[in-house]
């Protein structure tokens, strides 16, 4: 068995992309035989060091509007160029005169087949290069902040919040919303005094209420707003209505940074008492409501994300996901599974529909969860995940996980998120191509063509989607069908396949921006023999996209056996790309393109996405939608930890993910993408114990109890969310985050054959060699 | 009937002294007063006498300095009452079995004294401890309750502030008047430490204030949600004043010029209204509302309803009652909840006091109306009546019950109040500018006893936390004939009493039915008289009245005249009218009397003459109140009790007006305000304003002036009988 590679240099190029198969079957038959499959995650908006920026407007098919791109037949003389995805001959304008086989503009250069245009920003008509560029909306905050939560949490989060507002940039636009049984939107434009307007928060209140109650209704003028300020009060150069404007509520960092530091020290927790055996009253549906109502008010096309920082569950009115009695638990997977969870489908539904108008406002739902008990990340997912929001689960306000990740996201230049606004991803493809969906964060623009597939999975039925928030960061997965016709390329003389994503989005500093990306693969025909399809697998894309789809169907089909369905899966793949001889499971092997694979499965079957009765919905939710939203490198961790051993007489190097890996003289790091875990086996505990690290003579060991330490915080640096550092030692009680991911090569029923020194693991799971046995037994046999 | 031969109340009131010679224990005639001393012994007799009978009562009457009511503390004895009909121990009961025994003088039952109250009797029947036992020789006192007249701790004195803020309120500078006022009324609102205060301003929306004590300055929070109006904190709207000070000063100091540039013209009051209720119902207290404009949100909202062609129908008594049972609902949901509440009202356009006025009615509380109020020229008044709101005694959280002797009994009560039960009237704040008047009859065809007693007593919480009962008591005669009642007569009482019998009429009658029934019923009970005397007399012809109601006709006719009752649509603006309405309903007598009869002084000479004179000289000289008074070279003082008219005859010397009005004297009066100049004819009659203001402090005296060219006003104000 083979360890994984340690690192892969840059799997996914400048594009960005990487696909389950390079090389696509031809047909619609032949692609189902395939098992897996055809899925591209593409990464939208990945930096790169080569990648160019363009400071104009891109040239466009004037059939099927694709962009100008190296794949282009150019002809220099009668300056044309021939679109690769429809065939329409295109004339080049005439700034494009001096171009030549050596005056190449850059989109048409074979290494550029990601390029990026930077939009000006002209008022109206776009192709007038004489008008003033006007200033780009500044991108909102709006920050929501639960006070139903002790006075040390609160603290916390807090602290957290004034540090992100010195962190914003100037001109950005704050506002702030805090709540507990009622919701509170603070006017930080009002200077006489501290000025909240305050919601009832059993009440369920339409965008349309919640504009006219803040006097932002754009029908009846009939309310002005009240204690308006004073005339030459400060106010934003784009504020629109001086007096009645969301400008009351929105003020730019730099001149509300006092104001709101001064509201945040006076503020405290929720004022409303708590019954004995109760939950506090905590609206949390209502505060969203109240937030995506008043961004409803902003100017269209302005970026906006809520920043809600949730600290228990919501009790009380719309989106409610539990009892306020504390004797009823909120609820789990077995109750979910049984019906037994009278809230959810209902708090659900709420957040479809605030997701709905956050979508249709193009704004984003950004959920930091902190508490001991569930918050309802599970409900809230849609809404986060149709609008590209951000979701971090941690313990408390005061813990690394959120406090970091929360910093994060407001950092700039080498470790910025690059947070973006206003994403619209559209994909033109070759004709025999049809889309059938998106799995990830985004929502369908439900834009129809003839490039949309008869069935859908995720978000279908488009060739458009929106993403009201996405970063550098940012993955989705696209599902493709090949057209069932066999002979739509009549003249069989192209090989070649193309596929543009053009990802219009606003970053952060408020630039439109157009990503373009042109990929092309080849056409196999896969009934003369295997051998291209398996060239052109990529079994760490594919054990990704099983797992997101996997997950999707676990949460859309029901009564769906996910084991089963992904052993029949990993069966049939084997049956059909491995080379055997019928009925005999010892002439069974698999080419080096598939042979992590089956691992892969194994570890899927056991990981959090399948196995969900042992966490909470919360925890899934969450794990999901990191799962769906992170690049295939990550996604793979998730599924299968990296493990790395440290030890005296060898250079750091990965582990088999295996309880045989513990040793008492290792070191071992674990890497399960939500929690990294240092791991000392007892002899190296028991030195460090004892001191010698810090012993002049001991220096190596002081060096290798370091390594791991270093290690991990590369890792924690430059991901988000910030995971979880757990450092520990063999037989202590923290050592179950690394057991549990450890394959039970030796469990309590062969413990006897176990060497000194190793561990062993109490479970029932079966080991990865039986699971490979069985497989091969099976493998063999299918036909 | 000649005008002319009418006696001129110019004294005022007078107060028949009649009882205190012959009940020397009685209380002090300015708590209670019989419309006739003599107590009718038949129905028969009573049917005979035309006029009101009953009481006016006025339970925290100031006292002068000397006159205090005692306060009695029984403590462990715990408080002497008839085991029957629950009379408090007063001068009048009776002492036998040696002391062991008292009979009640109300319903005559024996009762035993308790040890702890035992005395020995003298040789007189009297008890040997009498000097020092106030409750048996004084006609009032105050007793201090036990824990079993509490079904709750006493409650703090509570004030609370329900302010208009839409741009008429602004525009009018009330905002600021109120500000500084109750800014500078904190200090002297009763109660302190235990004092809470809290404020509400609206427009269309609700504002409430959190006043936590540990804040820098207030917090303002704003519910829009005018049909589902709800409290936005548990705590903190409403604060002790000594521990919140610097929060509500901060508050008080940027309230009005947070609001200066508001344009929201509309008035969400209702639900405002509700708030102030969800915020101050645990407690009670006392809620002042300012009101600048109609309501115009939400529930209660009230519409323009002044029509002229509703006069004179059977719907025009519908225009002096609240329209949306919203108001009476509210108004009997604060009394229940102990709170008593004041309507300052201030527009310059119909606002609807018949309907806002509806919450002071039922509430014990007040209607303050200030017509087109603008700050620079009405702020000392509205400064004025403010401050005595907020810093005269109060009693709060009270119920007041009359109790009378076998025979009579107590049949209707008239004035600011709910009934809690037939005879328990709830006052949630009760203060000395209020006054109630109940009617009398007789239970029996026949009385037999000599004398009949009362005893009005008032459960309330002061301000100082203490619960306490205040006891009047007094004795009246039973007379035989109706000469008797006559002689025994009070006016005062009789016109109280009429004016409040006629003001209830108009809410269900037209102007003129109420009018009439009080003319009607004064000349039945002067052709009564007449008939009992004009044989003696043999002075057919000429109209007679008995001494003690010699005015009765003139107050009957002042009465009609009044801006409550008289004409017709284009005779009063239907607000004024309601207001009045509300107003005369709660004043004492003599305020009513002041109001009804105005003083009329002349003072031009006085200011022109350089030496010193007695001022006092000047207040006495009044004037009787018709045309022959007005000399067109003379200045006069005309003076209701809630303004002056200054009357600047045509021929007034000039110098007079340049001094006392500055250049612009030949300016249309209407407009000029006047203020002191620098001379001495000026601060003299400003001392003059102040003299007669002094008298009495309940209301403030705004300045009118007026010329003999500026008749319709002079017509309005000055009648001429
Ligand atoms: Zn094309
Ligand atoms: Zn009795």
């Amino acid at each position: 068995m083979a360890a994984p590679e340690l690192v892969q240099t840059d799997p996914e190029g400048i594009e960005g992309i990487r696909m389950t198969w390079n090389n696509w079957p031809r047909t619609k038959v032949e692609a189902s035989k395939c098992v897996i499959p055809i899925a591209a995650s593409i990464q939208p908006i990945r930096p790169h060091v080569d990648l160019h920026v363009l400071p104009y407007i891109p040239l466009r098919c004037k059939s099927c509007s694709s962009v100008l791109n190296p794949f282009c037949r150019v002809d220099f003389t009668a300056l044309l160029w021939i679109c690769p995805f429809c065939f329409q001959r295109n004339h080049f304008p005439q700034h494009y005169n001096s171009i030549s086989q050596t005056n190449l503009p850059a989109e048409l250069y074979p290494n550029f087949s990601s390029i990026e245009y930077a939009i000006p920003n002209y008022p109206q008509n776009p192709q007038n290069y004489n008008s003033v560029p006007v200033v780009p909306p500044t991108p909102i905050y709006l920050f929501v902040i639960d006070t139903c939560v002790i006075e040390e949490e609160l603290d916390f989060a807090k602290s957290a919040l004034k540090r992100a507002i010195g962190m914003l940039p100037d001109n950005a636009m704050v506002g702030f919303i805090s709540y507990g049984t009622q919701v509170q939107l603070h006017e930080l434009g009002f200077l006489e005094m501290s000025k909240v307007y305050v919601f009832r928060g059993s009440k369920e209140l339409s965008k349309d209420q919640v504009l006219e109650q803040l006097g932002l209704s754009s029908t009846g003028g009939r309310r002005a707003g009240t204690g308006v300020q004073k005339p030459g009060g400060q106010l934003s150069p784009t504020a629109g209505s001086v007096n009645t404007g969301i400008n009351r509520f929105l003020l730019p960092a730099s001149e509300c940074e006092y104001t709101l530091n001064s509201l945040l020290d006076e503020l405290g927790t929720d004022q409303w008492p708590v019954a004995p055996g109760n939950r506090a009253l905590r609206c949390t549906g209502v505060a969203l409501s109240v937030a995506a109502g008043l961004l409803g008010a902003s100017t269209v096309g302005t970026g906006a994300r809520i920043i809600a920082l949730v600290g228990g569950p919501c009790t009380e009115g719309p989106g409610a996901i539990g009892s306020k009695d504390l004797s009823d638990p909120v609820r789990s997977h077995k109750d979910l599974d049984k019906d037994a969870a009278p809230f959810f489908k209902k708090s659900v539904h709420f957040y479809e529909e605030l997701g709905k108008q956050l979508v249709s406002q193009g704004h984003v739902l950004d959920v930091f969860a902190s508490a001991l008990d569930q918050v309802g990340i599970a409900e809230m997912k849609v809404a986060i995940e149709r609008t590209g929001g951000l979701v971090v689960l941690a313990e408390s306000f005061g813990h690394s996980v959120f406090k970091d990740s929360f910093k994060h996201i407001f950092e700039d230049g080498e470790q910025s998120l690059g947070l973006s606004f206003n994403g619209t991803l559209e994909i033109n493809c070759s004709k025999e191509i049809k889309i059938q969906g998106i799995l990830g964060p985004c929502t369908s623009l439900e834009k129809k063509g003839p490039a949309v597939a008869n069935t859908a999975i995720g978000q279908g039925n488009t060739t458009a989607w929106k993403m009201c928030g996405l970063d550098r960061n940012t993955c989705l997965t696209v599902f493709f069908d090949v057209s069932s016709s066999e002979k739509s390329d009549p003249s069989g003389t192209n090989p070649q396949l193309y596929i543009q994503f053009l990802t219009s989005y606003q970053s952060s500093d408020g630039q439109t921006r157009l990503r373009v990306t042109t990929v092309t693969r080849r056409w196999v025909d896969s009934a003369v023999g295997t051998e291209d399809l398996v060239q052109g697998f990529d079994q760490e894309a594919a054990a990704v996209v099983m797992a997101r789809l996997v997950s999707y169907k676990m949460e859309m089909e029901e009564a769906f056996d996910a084991t089963r369905w992904l052993d029949r899966n990993l069966i049939r793949l084997c049956s059909k790309f491995g080379d055997y001889r019928k009925d005999d499971p010892t002439s069974f092997t698999l080419n080096p393109s598939f042979s992590l694979f089956p691992q892969f499965m194994f570890n899927l079957r056991r990981s959090q996405f399948v196995q969900v009765f042992n966490n909470s919905p919360d925890e899934t939710a969450y794990f999901r939608i990191l799962l769906n939203r992170e690049i295939i490198s990550n996604a793979t961790v998730m599924i299968q930890p990296s493990l790395i051993s440290y030890s005296f007489n060898s250079l750091p190097a990965p582990a088999l993910l295996d309880v045989s890996s513990i040793a008492a003289d290792r070191i071992l790091l674990l890497d399960s993408y939500f929690s990294v875990v240092i791991f000392h086996g007892m002899t190296i505990a028991q030195w460090r114990n004892m001191g010698y690290q810090n012993q002049p003579e001991h220096q190596a060991f002081a060096h290798l109890l370091q390594a791991p330490h270093d290690d991990a915080q590369l890792i924690v640096r430059d991901r988000f969310p910030v995971p979880r550092l757990v450092v520990c030692d063999q037989h202590g009680s923290q050592a179950r985050f690394l057991l549990a991911k450890l394959n039970p090569s030796a469990t309590y029923s062969n413990v006897h054959e176990m060497a000194a020194g190793s561990d062993v693991i109490f479970t029932d799971d079966v080991s990865l060699q039986v699971f490979i046995d069985h497989l091969q037994r099976l493998a063999v046999q299918a036909s | 009937l000649d005008p002319e031969t009418l006696p001129r109340p110019l004294a005022g009131d007078v107060e028949p002294n009649s009882l205190a010679a012959m009940y020397p224990m009685n209380c002090s005639s300015r708590y209670i007063r019989l419309t006739t001393c003599g107590i009718p012994n038949s129905q028969s007799l009573a049917s005979r006498w035309h006029l009101p009978l009953g009481a006016v009562v006025c339970p925290l009457a100031e006292a002068p300095d000397g006159e205090e009511v005692p306060i009695v503390n029984f403590a462990t004895t715990g408080i002497i009452r008839c085991r029957r009909c629950r009379t408090y121990v007063n001068p009048y009961v009776t002492f036998t079995d040696s002391g062991r025994k008292w009979r009640c003088n109300i319903c005559s039952l024996l009762n035993d004294v308790p040890g702890e109250y035992f005395a020995h009797l003298d040789a007189s029947g009297r008890r040997v401890d009498l000097d020092e036992r106030p409750e048996l020789t004084k006609g009032s006192v105050e007793l201090i309750a036990p824990a079993e007249y509490m079904v709750r701790p006493p409650m703090p004195p509570l004030y609370f502030f329900l302010i208009d803020v839409s741009i008429s309120a602004i525009k009018s500078g009330m905002l600021e008047v109120v500000a500084q006022t109750i800014k500078s009324c904190l200090d002297k609102l009763p109660g302190f430490p235990r004092t809470q205060i809290g404020f509400i301003t609206y427009d269309s929306t609700i504002h409430f204030y959190n006043m936590k004590s540990s804040l820098m300055q207030p917090q303002m929070m704003v519910i829009s949600d005018l049909d589902d109006i709800f409290v936005p904190l548990p705590d903190d709207l409403l604060v002790n004043l000594s521990e919140s000070r610097n929060v509500v000063d901060a508050f008080l100091d940027s309230f009005p010029s947070m609001f200066q540039d508001n344009m929201n013209v509309e008035s969400a009051f209702g639900p405002a209204l509700k708030a102030a209720f969800m915020v101050m119902g645990q407690l009670g207290g006392k809620l002042l509302i300012f009101q600048n404009t109609l309501p115009s949100l939400g529930a209660g909202r009230l519409r323009l309803r002044d029509d002229a062609r509703i006069y004179g129908t059977d719907r025009e008594h519908t225009l002096r009652i609240p329209e949306d049972p919203f108001y009476k609902q509210m108004a009997a949901d604060f009394t229940k909840y102990q709170v008593a509440v004041n309507v300052y009202v201030f527009s310059d356009k119909y606002t609807d006091i018949a309907s806002l006025g509806t919450l002071a009615k039922y509430t014990g509380g007040q209607v303050y109306y200030y017509p087109s109020f603008q700050s620079a020229i009405h702020k000392d008044k509205l400064r004025h009546e403010l401050t005595r709101d907020l810093t005269r005694e109060t009693a709060w959280e009270s119920v007041m019950r009359i109790r009378c002797g076998k025979g009579v009994r107590f049949t209707s009560y008239h004035g600011n109040f709910m009934l809690r039960s037939t005879d328990l009237l709830a006052l949630p704040a009760v203060d000395c500018d209020k006054a109630y008047a109940t009617q009398l009859s007789l239970e029996e065809t026949l009385l037999t006893m000599q004398t009949v007693y009362f005893q009005v007593a008032l459960l309330y919480t002061s301000s100082s936390g203490e619960r306490r009962i205040r006891v009047h008591t007094a004795a009246a005669p039973v007379v035989t004939n109706l000469g008797e009642m006559y002689r025994l007569a009070d006016t005062g009482a009789i016109v109280s009493l009429f004016s409040r019998l006629a003001i209830e009429k108009t809410l269900s009658h037209k102007l003129e039915e109420a009018r009439n029934a009080i003319q009607l019923r004064i000349v039945k009970a002067l052709r009564e008289y007449r008939n009992l005397y004009a044989v003696q007399h043999r002075l057919a012809g000429r109209m007679i009245y008995p001494e003690s109601l010699k005015f009765l006709p003139l107050y009957g006719l002042a009465l009609c005249k009044s801006t409550a009752l008289r004409g017709g649509y284009a005779d009063a603006l239907l607000d004024d009218r309601c207001a009045a309405g509300y107003t005369m309903m709660a004043l004492p007598v003599k305020k009513l009397l002041k109001l009804l009869y105005p003083h009329l002084v002349r003072i031009d000479d006085y200011l022109i003459k350089t030496s010193q004179i007695d001022e006092f000289g000047i207040v006495s000289k009044r004037l009787r109140l018709t045309a022959e008074s007005l000399d067109t070279r003379g200045l006069y003082i005309y003076d209701d009790g809630f303004r002056f008219i200054i009357w600047f005859g045509r021929s007034l010397s000039p110098d007079i007006s340049r001094n006392l009005l500055g250049e612009d004297f030949a300016a249309n009066f209407s407009k000029v305000n006047l203020s002191v100049q620098d001379n001495e004819m000026s601060r003299k009659l400003m001392r003059i304003l102040e003299k007669f203001r002094a008298t009495d402090p309940s209301y403030y005296q705004f300045c009118h002036l007026t010329s003999p060219a500026e008749c319709i006003i002079y017509r309005e104000y000055v009648w001429l009988v």
